[in-house]
């Protein structure tokens, strides 16, 4: 079974890359903004959804991408201005359950819309690359090289621009970079633009890959959360290889213990890392004064 | 005076039996999907019953034992989930429903059968779900084929087409196949084909490889996939991408409506189905009571019936023939009559069932439908060459 390891190695890091992706964006939100996002589920459900619909109707698939994740931008900027705004004074509790609400609207208007029965966009990337050790679809290796651009493009955002000093100050003390003259509502927005735009453009990579109806975010989001605990809220380097563990680990446990254990081997993963280091693999630990 | 006494006699009389020729109402019940993943099998079972009670009561309604019925169906959307299943029976029989058709998922039967065991007023003509162990042929019968026919009809490809070894996927949350899973692999081990190996995914999975590799790395002739269409659909396409080259084989009923919005058609291109025959089947093997249906259904809802809608149409057509048999509605004279029900004793019959010892139609409450195998070609199933039905039914 160990001649298998380099094909069941490539097969985890192709599925944490879509785990990775999907991650990026909610653990950006959550970050900085405190926000459980559950219906990142769903703007990335959106974001296949809107590419579906754009292909339908001629549109080339690669124009349909950018167009499709920046309604999706939109559609996460109401989000959080309708859902989460106005009740941010309220605490956690109050945020959780506005965030089930948005998410259970969100997948009962695509259901309206759409349907609740799957469709399918046909991969703009045909082909297999074959090695003698492994092999890949093009469109995986796409999709892995979308996963660490994205991974990049935040990466030079929160650290190289103006705007994410303004991102970084407010995740670290929002009341010190208010007095610091940061308008915290433009900040607020441009995070869960940057959030809704990861989310969104998953959807649409992904939706090339596996089928697309209104639910189908809820699978990909709750892996989402288990990386999060795994990599360390926040971080998004942490996403990014929380990803990859969590891929790698879930096709290792049903490549070499059992294909009905798949998912129990994620949740034991969880549970020992919030035993062992509860604020993530890269999460640093809080000290209260 | 005697004319007026005459009169008014007559004048009763005729009152009389004007109330007699106004139908009674007779309610059915259904526990179908006809929402959320599964409803693309259970939304056209439910309509086709509709469609079915409708046309009943247009000819005057069910004759019973000279009282005529009007009939309706009250729905049960099950969800295909055993606790909205059990909810939504509960449901029906507080509304004094005492016939109930299905339910479609493999979920939800085992989940009502107590509940319905213990009922001596309430029948169940199962229409959908595979599952073991949910006839007691007293007062739940099915004329959908039980999981061991589905298994059959892939033990008899197999055979037939003189494959050596096979690998074989299972849904795990699919109760029918799972249940069946220890037997089909006997079965397969007993007809000389060797199984390579044994994987189980589950519905709504979208990443197969982990299992694909391993499966692939064993290299059977043949992969054997149980389950349901979308994940069937993914897994044909991992494979093909992991580089499997031998027969993917089907068991699963799969409209090609829902099969290619999950694949592009020629990526199924060559991909077997072994199942009973369904309803598509039916159509191309011109069988007058499918082609009847599928123009009526048509008419109605401007689109094709699914693969289901025969067991639907089956079933309305055995139960109300057993009433009118039985000359009651009462659920234990029904039942009996089923007991005694031939093949040939019910009209506009889809299926061709195999009559059992005397003709009949049930043994320990299960009927016999016949399974076939259809290959994927351009955007739908179709019959291998010189396929043909033996007819059994009226038609």
């Amino acid at each position: 079974m160990l001649e298998l390891l380099p094909q069941q190695l490539v097969n985890g890091l192709a599925l944490g890359s879509s785990y990775a992706l999907i991650a990026l964006g909610l653990t950006l939100v959550f970050g900085v903004l405190q926000i459980p996002n559950f219906p990142h589920g769903e703007l990335y459900m959106l974001g296949a959804s809107f590419t579906y619909v754009l292909v339908a109707y001629g549109m080339n698939f690669w124009v349909a991408v950018p167009i499709a994740s920046l309604a999706v931008v939109i559609v996460g900027i109401l989000l959080d201005q309708v859902g989460y705004r106005r009740i941010d004074t309220g605490g956690n509790l109050s945020l959780m359950i506005s965030a089930l609400a948005m998410s259970t609207v969100l997948q009962q208007v695509a259901t309206l819309i759409w349907g609740a029965e799957p469709h399918t966009t046909l991969s703009p990337l045909p082909g297999v690359l074959r090695t003698a050790y492994f092999s890949i679809g093009y469109y995986q290796m796409l999709i892995f090289a979308a996963t660490i651009a994205c991974w990049l493009f935040v990466w030079v955002v929160l650290h190289r621009s103006r705007l994410g000093l303004a991102i970084r100050a407010m995740s670290q003390n929002k009341m010190a970079a208010q007095l610091m003259g940061i308008d915290l509502i433009w900040i607020r927005i441009a995070t869960f633009a940057i959030g809704a735009l990861i989310g969104g453009f998953a959807g649409s990579l992904l939706g090339a890959s596996f089928p697309i109806y209104p639910t189908m975010g809820l699978n990909p989001v709750l892996k989402a959360f288990v990386i999060l605990v795994i990599g360390g809220v926040g971080n998004l380097w942490g996403a990014i290889v929380g990803g990859f563990v969590l891929g790698i680990l879930e096709i290792l446990v049903s490549a070499y213990i059992s294909s009905q254990l798949q998912d129990i081997g994620t949740f034991a993963v969880l549970v020992i890392v919030l035993i062992v280091r509860p604020n993530g693999l890269f999460g640093r630990a809080e000290v209260l004064r | 005076m005697k004319m007026m006494k005459t009169l008014l006699t007559a004048a009763t009389f005729l009152s009389a039996s004007a109330v007699g020729s106004f139908a009674e109402n007779l309610t059915l019940g259904e526990l179908h999907p006809v929402t959320g993943p599964a409803s693309f099998y259970g939304l056209v079972m439910s309509q086709t019953l509709k469609l079915r009670a409708e046309q009943t009561n247009e000819k005057g309604g069910l004759d019973v034992g000279g009282t005529k019925y009007t009939l309706s169906i009250a729905t049960g959307d099950d969800q295909a989930q055993a606790t909205k299943g059990v909810a939504a029976l509960r449901k029906l029989m507080t509304d004094d429903v005492h016939f109930i058709f299905g339910p479609l998922a493999s979920a939800v039967a085992p989940a009502v059968k107590p509940i319905i065991d213990k009922q001596t007023d309430l029948l169940q003509i199962i229409d959908g779900s595979i599952a073991d162990g949910v006839v007691n042929g007293k007062n739940s019968f099915r004329v959908q084929a039980s999981a061991d026919t589905y298994n059959n009809a892939v033990l008899n490809y197999l055979t037939e087409n003189k494959v050596k070894s096979v690998a074989v996927m299972t849904d795990r949350s699919h109760q029918g196949f799972v249940m069946s899973e220890k037997r089909m692999g006997e079965s397969i081990e007993k007809a000389g084909v060797k199984v390579t190996g044994l994987e189980h995914f589950q519905i709504g999975d979208t990443d197969f490889s982990a299992q694909l590799t391993n499966l692939r790395a064993s290299m059977p002739d043949a992969l054997v996939l149980r389950g349901y269409p979308g994940e069937g659909a993914l897994i044909t396409k991992q494979a093909e991408a992991l580089g499997f080259k031998g027969q993917i084989v089907w068991e699963m009923g799969a409209p090609p409506s829902t099969v290619m919005k999950n694949i592009p058609s020629a990526q199924m291109d060559g991909v077997t189905n072994c199942i009973p025959r369904m309803m598509a089947d039916y159509v191309r093997l011109n069988v007058p009571n499918a082609l009847k249906l599928q123009e009526e259904f048509k008419k109605k809802y401007g689109e094709d019936p699914g693969e289901n809608a025969s067991f639907s149409n089956d079933a309305f057509w055995i139960l109300t023939t057993a009433m009118q048999k039985a000359g009651s509605i009462k659920a234990p004279d029904v039942a009996k009559a089923l007991t005694e029900m031939k093949v040939t004793d019910v009209p506009n019959l889809i299926i061709q069932y195999q009559p059992y010892e005397n003709g009949l139609l049930f043994k320990d409450g299960q009927a016999n439908p016949p399974s076939a195998c259809q290959v994927w070609k351009g955007e739908s199933w179709q019959n291998p060459p010189g396929d043909k039905i033996e007819m059994t039914t009226k038609n």
